[in-house]
């Protein structure tokens, strides 16, 4: 009973609030377009957790994913505004992700900063630089071509649903790539499986014969990736950027890591339930935002949620453990 | 007169039992072994002791008079002191503050603690125990490991609040200290036992039991099997208990002699705190390392390993050899088992077969990289049957198995790349009297097959039953090799002192 808790509880929650928002909401919650629509708000949260894992899964965390979410979509955007082509503003908004990534990687691994300290630096850093390089201003308007921003609005058509016609969003798409790329990663290569060890034991890891440095260098790197991707997707859907608008991608990013750690068998991250912890938080936010709760009190609702499911998971490990 | 008595102890953690009717008798002045492998219950039977764990049925008494134990606060009051295996300190606090945590310190004024009065007591606590040359004002942290446990001990010895000390529980006391360290304890303990103090001694270390225990308990798979006098009893008849069955041989015979072929040759490869060695070992051959704590053996090994930069290049196989990383000493074919297999050696998180191929993993992938679980654990299997690993499949969690079968991961890690040259660092510690003996044969089937093995022990018995030749460290720097055939015990200890000469 306390197994199938600790195992299940966050499910057996998930599907009390799917039930909720279906009773609430009967005309408009269980809808393909409902759904496909949040696949759509979800997926820059879904590139974003899916590169988190990759450093969690090392018992390691970024909290500046959401700064370099911001400063990649401006740097996107202004590359835009001069004229560059979009293929080139998007290759090197990612590379700065990656670069930026990277050097968070080299404190941590050569510098031996701890995760929190230098990810906090680099956080105030990036967001720092968001600011410089858009002068603090958003950016948008006529300067950004329009092929930039009808990529989000458009999708792959999947027909009709109840005589409307409904598509698969390309952000989703794009959102479900990087899922297979990462669950590969970790999942099916001595890379995944190299940092599983890490995470298991750096010690015995290196003694191991993993290369614990390059391997966390090369993870950061990720991340960084990710979040840059995420930050070109948000400046895409809102065909703008400004320099705070990946500012909640960090903390819901590690709050879907640990909701999906609950999920898993022992206890650690796991991309696949990570994804579910991101649908937590995205339906709640959808069914609230519909049944039009103050967003002050959906912050308020979506922590207890989270402090909800870690602690029933620990407090039952702990009785188990006895 | 009996101090303390129990009597059918029973404990099952869920469905698994883990003490099946446990009856035990201390008396006063009594120091009384307990034994058993891994894995037989010693452990838990200790935490009802200390009132960490609640049995699911106890007669607990003493000095005839029924008690419920229910909370350490309550084992304290019993007058029960306990000395663990993992140690709770602090290494940052001084070796005084360290003593006296969890106590009142002396006071000045009521409110400053009186900082000379604290060391002054900390250093008649640590005299007690014939230790004078610890500082009580040091960081602990900055103790050797075989220090810091004889100021954990010493804490346990002070007289105190809440009632005076009856019982002192010892759980391998002895794993982290060299023999002289342990010999101070042994004479604290017949100390004790002097003044009317009971001991309950737990250790693998059976030579140590039959020198200082005047009774034992055997435990095997949760149940007490036997009580008897040590004096009564010989070291086989007790093996014989622990493990159910007679072992005819502590040691495995050699099946080959070491052949000419030399695997490593190292000529004046610089150590890190210690002086230029120079060595050769040679295929089938075992090369023993004897020397006290800290003389050496470990960045000697570390250094072969790659963990620690060598200076110069060695010979490994006829080419030359300068490891710049553990795993370019994987990579050239030799295996190592570090000295804290859960530190150091495992991941306990991870399922068998992942511990196992971990250094392996590009070999058995395709292309280097996709992973290739089936294939994995096949080999996971074959490696568990080889060095007779009790595991209900390759896919445990290694936090699941005993302290032998643990070690044994280990070992089906090392040997998983068929190296040519083991490092093992003391591989019997903290495992019990069966699995030892399965380790022992395992290095004999591997040195048979060519493999070359240096050993670092701090097991006197157990460099002598395995080396072909004995390097003795001190201080940093190879003393001298000496072949192992008709050597002593006493004359190996003097050599590791330096008292004689080699040869």
């Amino acid at each position: 009973m306390l197994t199938l808790l600790r195992r299940y509880g966050t499910l057996i929650g998930f599907a009390a609030i799917l039930l909720f928002f279906w009773i609430s909401l009967p005309e408009t919650f269980m809808t393909a377009r409902n759904w496909l629509n949040i696949s759509q708000q979800m997926s820059m949260l879904i590139v974003v957790a899916a590169g988190m894992t990759i450093v969690m899964v090392m018992g390691d965390f970024d909290l500046s994913v959401g700064s370099m979410a911001s400063l990649a979509g401006i740097v996107a955007a202004v590359l835009l505004t001069l004229d560059y082509p979009i293929w080139v503003a998007i290759s090197l908004a990612l590379l700065l992700g990656l670069a930026g990534g990277a050097i968070n990687g080299a404190l941590i691994a050569y510098v031996g900063i701890l995760p929190f300290v230098a990810t906090l630096a680099t956080l105030t850093m990036l967001s720092g630089a968001a600011f410089v390089v858009s002068g603090g201003k958003t950016i948008s308007g006529r300067a950004i071509p329009e092929e930039f921003g009808n990529f989000a609005r458009g999708g792959i058509p999947l027909g009709e649903w109840g005589g409307v016609a409904v598509s698969l969003p390309n952000l989703t798409v794009v959102a479900l790539v990087v899922v297979v790329l990462v669950w590969v990663l970790l999942e099916q290569t001595t890379f995944g499986r190299r940092l599983y060890a890490i995470g298991g034991n750096i010690e015995a890891a290196h003694l191991s014969g993993v290369a614990v440095r390059k391997l966390k260098l090369i993870a950061f790197a990720l991340t960084g990736g990710t979040a840059a991707l995420a930050g070109i997707m948000y400046a895409s859907r809102v065909a703008s950027a400004n320099p705070t608008q990946g500012s909640g991608l960090m903390l819901n990013a590690i709050a879907a890591v640990f909701l999906g750690s609950t999920l898993s068998e022992h206890g650690e991250p796991r991309l696949l339930y990570t994804i579910l912890g991101v649908l937590v938080l995205g339906v709640l936010d959808n069914g609230l935002t519909q049944l039009s709760v103050d967003s002050y009190i959906r912050q308020i609702l979506v922590g207890g949620i989270i402090i909800l499911a870690v602690s029933t998971s620990s407090l039952t490990k702990g009785l188990r453990s006895r | 007169m009996t101090f303390l008595s129990l009597k059918n102890v029973t404990k099952a953690y869920g469905s698994v039992p883990a003490l099946r009717g446990v009856d035990l008798s201390v008396a006063a002045g009594e120091i009384h072994a307990l034994m058993g492998e891994n894995g037989a219950g010693k452990s838990t039977l200790i935490k009802i002791l200390a009132g960490v764990v609640a049995p699911d049925t106890a007669e607990i008494s003493t000095e005839g008079r029924r008690v419920e134990i229910g909370s350490p606060r309550r084992a304290h009051r019993l007058g029960f002191r306990f000395i663990h295996q993992e140690f709770n300190v602090v290494p940052a606090l001084s070796v005084a503050e360290n003593i006296f945590m969890g106590r009142r310190y002396p006071m000045r004024g009521g409110m400053f603690v009186d900082w000379r009065k604290l060391n002054e007591a900390a250093r008649e606590t640590l005299e007690k125990l014939g230790i004078s040359h610890i500082n009580p004002a040091q960081a602990l942290g900055s103790l050797s490991l075989g220090d810091q446990m004889l100021v954990r001990i010493s804490s346990a010895f002070i007289g105190e609040e809440g009632g005076p000390a009856r019982l002192y529980v010892l759980d391998e006391p002895t794993a982290a200290l060299t023999r002289s360290e342990s010999e101070r304890l042994f004479t604290v303990l017949r100390e004790l036992r002097a003044n009317g103090a009971s001991v309950l001694y737990v250790s693998h270390r059976l030579d140590e039991v039959m020198d200082i225990c005047d009774m034992a308990t055997v435990m095997r798979d949760g149940r007490s099997v036997d009580t008897g006098r040590i004096a009564d009893i010989t070291h086989d008849d007790l093996v014989a208990l622990m493990i159910g069955r007679r072992v005819e041989e502590a040691y495995p015979p050699a099946q080959a002699v070491p052949r000419d072929e030399t695997v490593l040759s190292a000529r004046d490869i610089p150590i890190r705190d210690g002086q230029p060695i120079s060595l050769d070992v040679h295929a089938g051959e075992v090369l023993g390392i004897a020397g006290i704590a800290n003389a050496g053996q470990r960045n000697l090994l570390r250094t072969i390993f790659g963990d620690l930069p060598s200076a110069k290049p060695m010979m490994l196989g006829g080419k030359s050899y300068r490891p710049r990383s553990p795993a370019d000493a994987w990579r050239a074919g030799i295996g190592y088992i570090p000295r804290e297999r859960r530190s150091e050696g495992l991941i306990v998180s991870r399922p068998i077969f992942e511990n196992t191929t971990l250094p392996h993993l590009a070999s058995q992938s395709r292309w280097r990289t996709m992973l290739r679980p089936r294939r994995e654990k096949q080999l996971a299997e074959a490696q568990g049957r080889l060095v007779r690993l009790k595991a209900s499949s390759a896919n445990q969690r290694v936090r699941e198995l005993s302290g032998g079968n643990q070690q044994k991961v280990v070992f089906a890690k090392a040997l998983a790349g068929k190296p040519r040259l083991l490092l093992l660092d003391e591989p019997t510690r903290g495992v019990d009297v069966g699995a030892k003996f399965d380790i022992y044969s395992i290095i004999r089937d591997m040195t048979a097959q060519g493999m070359a093995v240096i050993l670092v022990s701090s097991d006197l018995p157990e460099l002598l039953g395995m080396a072909d030749r004995i390097a003795v460290m001190r201080d940093g720097a190879i003393a001298d090799i000496v072949p192992a055939a008709g050597l002593t015990e006493d004359r190996l200890l003097n050599l590791t002192y330096g008292r004689v000469a080699g040869n």
